[in-house]
């Protein structure tokens, strides 16, 4: 009985252990044309604590032949839409190389995990915007003759949504393509690989054949996005639903607030955190995390298997200086719970977890009760060009 | 000079050795530095912080420094950038021990997301960033030089 404890309440941090719905309100702007539903803890799939998840629609390229696929993680920290081979049911096309080989990418994530498989281009509807043609990744580990264990990407990569958690993802993050100008001009750029007969080499794609974000490619609303999520109670809630609202200031759903903190972002998608005196360079605002991640060396850590996080007796308040490479600062305060005790009440979502890590990465529990307009690189709209973060 | 010296060093090695050239850099003397430059076809360069060094191979968007103690020997291992550079060529023997932490976190079901972090009794890996700009770092954690605090580790 003690081995099976543990193992218990590691379920129920990372799974929201309760379906039942008593959410605390849709947001305002869901129904409109463009708009996308997200939500955490409403799905059999999107089970992860402070997991957020959202549904788009893909069709076979220039067909009707489309499919909605559900449970695909809103991640403003990646860039591209992954989605599983093995929950699509539409043939896609592939997309090769100029020798005409099919064209493989690795995707890597920060929490260490890794998806591989072929580029294929799709027609993606989002909510009920005009069908973009984008590539996309279908993640599939066995494509080009290779394994979860052995292929390019040179890690164990992600095998089914079983073991993830989700259908996919939805990186609709700062950037217009998932690597750029680097994967432009080299072959070794770790990511894109031409695989034939069982092998993958290494191989520079140009940039309109990268895993591309949806959201620029649109015929309006392209400069960015907004994602806004109603507030939870400190002990948490068994369901959030909000909405993704595509474009910065182009509808009256997404008019930014007069006096909101616009930080712009290094090349890199970086801000600058102060906390506690030290300066964190590197900083991420990623819905992706699911936590508050952060050095503090006064804070206790759970115990296992919960270690990751922190576990302070009471709740604790704190604050930090967030800055832009513009100059542009803001004092964020957020607090920190017990993560045990928070797992205790099964709920899904939370603004209080945390854990420890040395850079600062404001995670899922940032955008509750917040509206988050992230601006995309080169596009320009009423608060500025990205890329930025504003709220 | 310094280079000059290593490469020395590393024949050696390489001519009395019954073992196969190393094939690591954490852990590993300082020689495999100029190995992974070649193998990875990048720029090097190389500088002196408060008694230990730190070489810089820049590669395909990739930034990566290896951090050399005192004693000729690669404690640390930091990479930035793009995508993630060949891991089990800079972790070397710790390779494993890093996969068995990659495994334990997958393992859990569903997943958490966090920023990847593994502790064992003496290496340390952490990851973290963006999809396009990836940061990550392992080091020795019981090899630190005296003096030297993970936070020096950027």
């Amino acid at each position: 009985m003690k081995q099976i404890a543990p193992a218990c309440v590691l379920l129920c941090l990372l799974a929201g252990c309760n379906s039942n719905d008593d959410g605390q309100g849709t947001s305002p702007t869901s129904g409109a044309p463009n708009a996308l539903a997200i939500s955490i803890g409403t799905s059999g799939v999107c089970t992860t604590i402070n997991v957020l998840c959202g549904a788009v629609t893909i069709c076979q390229p220039g067909t009707n032949n489309c499919q909605t696929v559900s449970d695909l993680l809103i991640d403003v920290g990646s860039v591209g839409l992954r989605v599983f081979g093995s929950v699509l049911a539409t043939p896609l096309e592939q997309s090769v190389d100029a020798q005409g080989r099919p064209l493989g990418v690795c995707a890597f994530f920060a929490d260490g995990t890794t998806s591989w498989g072929p580029v294929q281009l799709a027609d993606v509807v989002l909510g009920e915007a005009q069908a973009v043609r984008t590539p996309i990744q279908v993640i599939s580990p066995t494509f080009g003759g290779q394994s979860v264990a052995v292929n390019p990407c040179n890690d164990m990569v992600d095998a089914d949504p079983q073991e993830t958690g989700f259908n996919g993802i939805l990186g609709i993050g700062l950037f217009k393509q998932d690597c750029g100008p680097v994967c432009v001009a080299n072959s070794n750029n770790t990511l894109y690989f031409s695989c034939t007969g069982g092998s993958c080499a290494g191989t520079a794609v140009p940039l309109a054949n990268q895993v591309q974000n949806p959201i620029w490619l649109l015929p309006s609303g392209n400069n960015g996005l907004v994602l806004t999520l109603p507030n939870v109670p400190s002990t948490g809630a068994r369901t959030v639903s909000g909405s993704l609202i595509l474009g910065i200031d182009t509808a009256a759903n997404n008019t930014p607030a007069p006096g909101i903190s616009v930080l712009l972002t290094d090349a890199n998608g970086f801000i600058t955190t102060v906390y506690k005196g030290s300066t964190l360079a590197q900083s991420i605002i990623d819905s992706g995390s699911n936590g508050f991640f952060f050095p503090d060396a006064s804070l206790p850590d759970c115990a296992a298997p919960l270690d990751p996080f922190y576990c302070p007796s009471n709740p604790v308040n704190l604050s930090a200086t967030m800055l832009g490479v513009n100059g542009a600062q803001t004092v964020m305060p957020f607090q920190v719970a017990n993560t045990q005790q928070l797992v205790q009440t099964n709920n899904a979502a939370f603004n209080n977890l945390a854990g420890e890590f040395p850079i600062f990465d404001w995670g899922l529990p940032f955008f509750l009760g917040r509206t988050v307009f992230v601006g995309i690189e080169g596009q320009s709209s009423s608060l500025g060009t990205g890329p930025f973060f504003a709220f | 000079m310094e280079i000059l010296l290593r490469t020395a060093a590393f024949m050696t090695l390489s001519a009395t050795a019954v073992l196969p050239p190393a094939w690591a850099a954490l852990g590993q003397s300082a020689a495999t530095v100029e190995r992974d430059q070649v193998v990875m076809r990048g720029q090097l360069r190389s500088g002196s912080v408060n008694g230990y060094s730190i070489d810089t191979i820049t590669v395909a968007g990739l930034e990566i420094k290896e951090y050399v103690s005192p004693d000729g020997v690669v404690f640390a291992v930091v990479w930035k950038g793009t995508g993630v550079p060949d891991l089990p060529l800079l972790l070397g023997e710790y390779f494993g021990e890093y996969r068995e932490g990659l495994t334990k976190a997958r393992n859990r079901k569903p997943r958490v997301r966090e920023p990847f972090r593994m502790k064992s009794a003496g290496l340390v890996v952490e990851q973290a960033g963006n999809s396009r700009s990836l940061w990550g770092r392992a080091y020795l954690s019981t090899h630190l030089p005296p003096g030297v605090r993970p936070e020096d580790i950027q």
